[in-house]
């Protein structure tokens, strides 16, 4: 039983206020932040217990298919064909963008992006599991922000990275936005995420414009976040409505969000990150 | 020698069960049900708070709870607030609801469930604008659906660590 108001401020009340100075240290001072990665290492226990079932799992079936050598090699060759995929998302799009821009530039800039592969922790940080962990983290060089991307296409981007782990939001938050273009088209707009579940919010579309179901999106490297050409999503419904000015467009995301074993990590090349980061800082803002 | 061993109190049976259910938060779980788990941590907390007021102190949410933000790197300090908040609403109605029937206490879990989902929202709203946590209410009558089985599991434990009466 709650006794009196002031019963209830003064036992609560410095709890209230000490969380309260700690969230705002947190937003605020980088040092608190930078400790507060490093105290983050105390997850790692409950991690490792945490992803212990699938661990396990995994393991099983290792062993009833394959011998170990056999196991190696295809776990080589899969992580190697991963890392393929991706690129050959890349060069399609590079493809079709050199046909379309050579008439109006000689030469394309051609930049090689560094890449490092990250295992995803059998944990879900989030319960709306619109968020995934990576066993990489900032003592890896992994920095806010970075782009995160599987064998289907972009997964999200580093929210939080600690010292040994990081978090990864997927582009399907509501919160997330991606610069994208259409890759047959080459129109250029903004994709949102829309909460649980593969679906993308693509609303600010001119009526008129040239979008069909079928299309894929891939990033357009504006804003300076994701690096040109990773497939985003593909549209699959197209609703042209005459009394609004923009069209209802709803879109599936293109990679496995987060249901992969692995992910890779991009180093945007630094010329281009410091070429387009001016106009446009940050992709969140959204008109 | 028995009767003197089990008279010893093993007071770190109740921080591993928090550690459990850390475990059990984090867990991945399959699509189809994963919206409707319930906060167990919420829910270990809560039997403690109800079990023995006088030794869940505040302290103890507030450091469980700052736990939380960092195994799942979110912002610290909300975790940490929300469970104080918790244990020191189910501290408060200890005496009342140790004393009604299951199904009873079921409700009133679920209630305090709602209150934590409720400071949830608000914080979400805040941060965010977003009303998107308010789906996560089946979490709320699951988590007072599933209060009996977490219950007699931690009776068990606490008989184990011989806490309490």
């Amino acid at each position: 039983m709650v006794k009196s108001r002031d019963g209830v401020v003064r036992s609560l009340g410095p709890y209230l206020l000490l969380s309260a100075a700690l969230v705002a240290a947190y937003l605020y001072l980088p040092s608190v932040r930078t400790v507060t990665q490093s105290a983050a290492v105390i997850g790692i226990p409950v991690h490792f217990f945490a992803s212990l079932p699938s661990t396990a799992l995994k393991g099983m079936q290792g062993h009833l298919t394959t011998a170990d050598q056999l196991r190696n090699d295809f776990e080589a060759m899969r992580q190697r064909n991963l890392i393929l995929q991706a690129r050959l998302h890349r060069f399609e799009f590079l493809e079709n963008e050199n046909a379309r821009l050579r008439e109006l530039l000689s030469a394309i800039p051609s930049e090689a992006e560094q890449v490092t592969l990250a295992a995803l922790l059998a944990v879900n940080p989030d319960p709306a599991a619109l968020a995934v962990i990576i066993n990489k983290g900032s003592a890896d060089g992994i920095f806010q922000g970075q782009p995160v991307v599987d064998s289907g296409g972009l997964v999200g981007q580093v929210t939080k990275p600690s010292l040994f782990f990081s978090k990864v939001s997927l582009i399907t938050q509501e919160d997330q936005a991606v610069p994208a273009q259409v890759a047959r088209s080459g129109l250029r707009t903004v994709v949102y995420g829309s909460g649980p579940g593969r679906l993308l919010r693509v609303p600010y579309l001119d009526r008129n414009a040239d979008v069909r179901a079928g299309d894929l999106l891939v990033t357009s490297g504006l804003g300076g976040r994701y690096p040109p050409g990773y497939p985003v999503a593909s549209i699959t419904a197209v609703e042209r409505n005459l009394a609004e000015a923009f069209m209802k467009i709803t879109a599936e995301a293109a990679s496995h969000l987060g249901r992969d074993r692995e992910v890779l990590l991009l180093w945007l090349p630094a010329k281009e990150a410091t070429a387009l980061q001016d106009p446009m800082e940050t992709e969140q803002d959204d008109d | 020698m028995i009767s003197v061993n089990s008279e010893q109190h093993r007071s770190w049976i109740p921080f591993v069960t928090v550690f459990i259910a850390l475990v059990l938060l984090v867990i991945p779980a399959p699509e189809l049900i994963r919206g409707f788990l319930p906060d167990w941590v919420s829910l270990v907390l809560i039997y403690w708070a109800l079990a023995l007021p006088d030794r869940m102190r505040l302290p103890l949410a507030w450091g469980v709870g700052l736990v939380i933000d960092l195994v799942i790197l979110g912002i610290p300090g909300v975790h940490a607030l929300s469970k104080t908040i918790l244990v020191y609403l189910a501290k408060h109605l200890s005496l009342q609801v140790r004393t009604y029937p299951l199904w009873q206490q079921s409700v009133v879990i679920a209630l305090l469930l709602g209150i934590e989902l409720i400071f949830f929202v608000i914080v979400d709203f805040a941060a965010m604008g977003s009303l998107s946590e308010v789906h996560r209410w089946t979490a709320v009558i699951v988590g007072g659906l599933v209060w009996p089985v977490v219950y007699f599991a931690l009776r068990r434990s606490r008989h184990l660590a011989n806490l309490g009466r």
